[in-house]
């Protein structure tokens, strides 16, 4: 009985740690652990160098060694130079379709800046796992209607979908529930931004057109199809593009502008 | 009137619970993923209260968090009443002072009330599954659920076994002694 009720206490104690530990491993930042990885790497490698110079040195190999470092050197040379002149090419196409539609965004700032906002707090967040909708302070009382556009400082949040008289259900863009009628803020190629029900960072960006030339790095904007959404409000930043096989089925991750984990304010367009 | 007291006393425990999960579980995630408290809290009701009682908790329950969150009014509420029934057969067939037991219950209420309510989300909302994104972001809920019953297993099980004085103490057959 007592080695029961023993062995029960440290199978508590046990999961308590390993719950903590899970926690802490899960959400650290990856570049919070640099520090102890160069720190681990600092000390493995001089030790790792030393036994393969002493292998090589037994086996007569050591010229090998000596040319494989050179050859290293030059290749990350090279792949540093390919990778300036590739930066360079796209600042450069960049450049040149955002010069043609400087006169269109200075008006469409215009436009935007005449929009009457109500300022609101995210009050709550939807509890579950599977939906990322927020609450906001703000309902029918202040003239808050059904499919008001939200969006915060960096760009767009999402939409109302239901109203009470002091606060609104904001379905944001990541939800899974979500998509966007979207296009690319240089070449205007339309896109389709859903959210996902994995993550609240990122969007899928689908029915990319075949002749779409697409960029990591180009910044994704609303359409205004749709009825919702204001063209030309900031959703985020091409991430990743992913070619399948079938070039119809391509897609491309889209990192949105707006920080959802750290969403406190919001703007909703009357 | 004393079981109306009780049932007070849950509900105000729900709400409570409704801000552990809103505030603290949103920041102490596995990978991103929160617990679903309310799924232990509702099946600890249903196996150590009666199943009026803990159904009519349960529902109340969820149409609070329907209401709160704006979603379709009374899915998480109906939700929420078969835990509370399911957990009444549990607690007839199987034993709940058995950990294991429990973490079994856990485990099977916790997976059975996501399946539905995601699919159900999915049929009203017509949007795709993501069958893949779901299955992972579910094991992970269930793992943090099975060890949250395991932490507060002996909590529970003492906190239970008052409940249950107050809700069987008639029904105890005086012929078998």
């Amino acid at each position: 009985m007592y080695k029961n009720k023993r062995s029960g206490t440290i199978g508590t104690i046990i999961t308590v740690v390993l719950l903590i530990a899970l926690v802490v491993l899960t959400n650290v930042n990856r570049d919070n652990l640099s520090y102890a990885e160069g720190f681990a790497t600092s000390i493995i490698m001089p030790i790792q160098n030393a036994f393969t110079m002493f292998k090589h040195k037994i086996t007569g190999n050591t010229e090998f060694f000596t040319n494989l470092d050179t050859l290293k050197k030059e290749n990350a040379d090279l792949k540093k130079k390919n990778e300036e002149l590739e930066t360079q090419v796209r600042e450069l196409e960049i450049l040149k379709a955002e010069n043609s539609k400087l006169q269109e965004y200075a008006n469409l700032t215009e436009k935007y800046q005449e929009y009457e906002t109500i300022p609101a707090y995210v009050i709550d967040r939807d509890v579950s796992n599977y939906s990322s909708n927020i609450i906001i302070n703000v309902g029918s009382k202040q003239g808050i209607e059904k499919n008001m556009t939200v969006i915060a400082d960096k760009g767009l949040v999402g939409h109302v979908i239901s109203v009470t008289d002091n606060t609104a259900n904001v379905e944001v863009i990541v939800d899974s529930a979500s998509s966007v009628s979207s296009m690319i803020s240089t070449s205007e190629e339309s896109i389709i931004c859903k959210g996902s029900v994995e993550n609240d960072r990122f969007l899928n960006a689908t029915y990319i057109s075949t002749s779409a030339e697409l960029l990591v790095g180009d910044s994704v904007v609303t359409s205004g199809i749709g009825g919702i959404y204001p063209k030309g409000i900031t959703i985020g930043t091409i991430k990743q593009i992913i070619n399948t096989q079938n070039i119809t089925d391509r897609y491309a991750i889209v990192e949105t502008a707006v920080d959802f984990s750290k969403l406190y304010t919001v703007l909703v367009i009357k | 009137m004393k079981k109306f007291l009780i049932g007070i006393c849950m509900y105000i425990f729900f709400i409570f619970l409704y801000f552990l999960q809103s505030d603290f579980f949103s920041w102490f995630t596995i990978a991103g993923v929160s617990p679903n408290i309310f799924i232990i809290f509702i099946l600890f009701l249903g196996l150590f209260t009666d199943n009026k009682f803990s159904v009519i908790i349960a529902i109340l329950s969820g149409v609070t968090l329907d209401l709160a969150l704006g979603r379709v009014l009374g899915i998480t509420g109906l939700l929420f009443g078969l835990i509370a029934i399911i957990a009444g057969y549990f607690d007839k067939n199987f034993s709940k002072e058995n950990k294991f037991t429990l973490v079994i219950m856990v485990v099977v209420m916790t997976i059975a009330t996501e399946v539905v309510n995601y699919f159900l989300n999915v049929l009203i909302q017509e949007i795709p599954a993501e069958i893949g994104a779901f299955v992972k972001i579910l094991a992970i809920e269930t793992l943090y659920n099975v060890m949250l019953t395991i932490i507060l297993y002996k909590l529970m099980l003492k906190l239970g076994m008052l409940l249950e004085r107050q809700f069987r103490q008639k029904n105890i057959l005086t012929r078998y002694f």
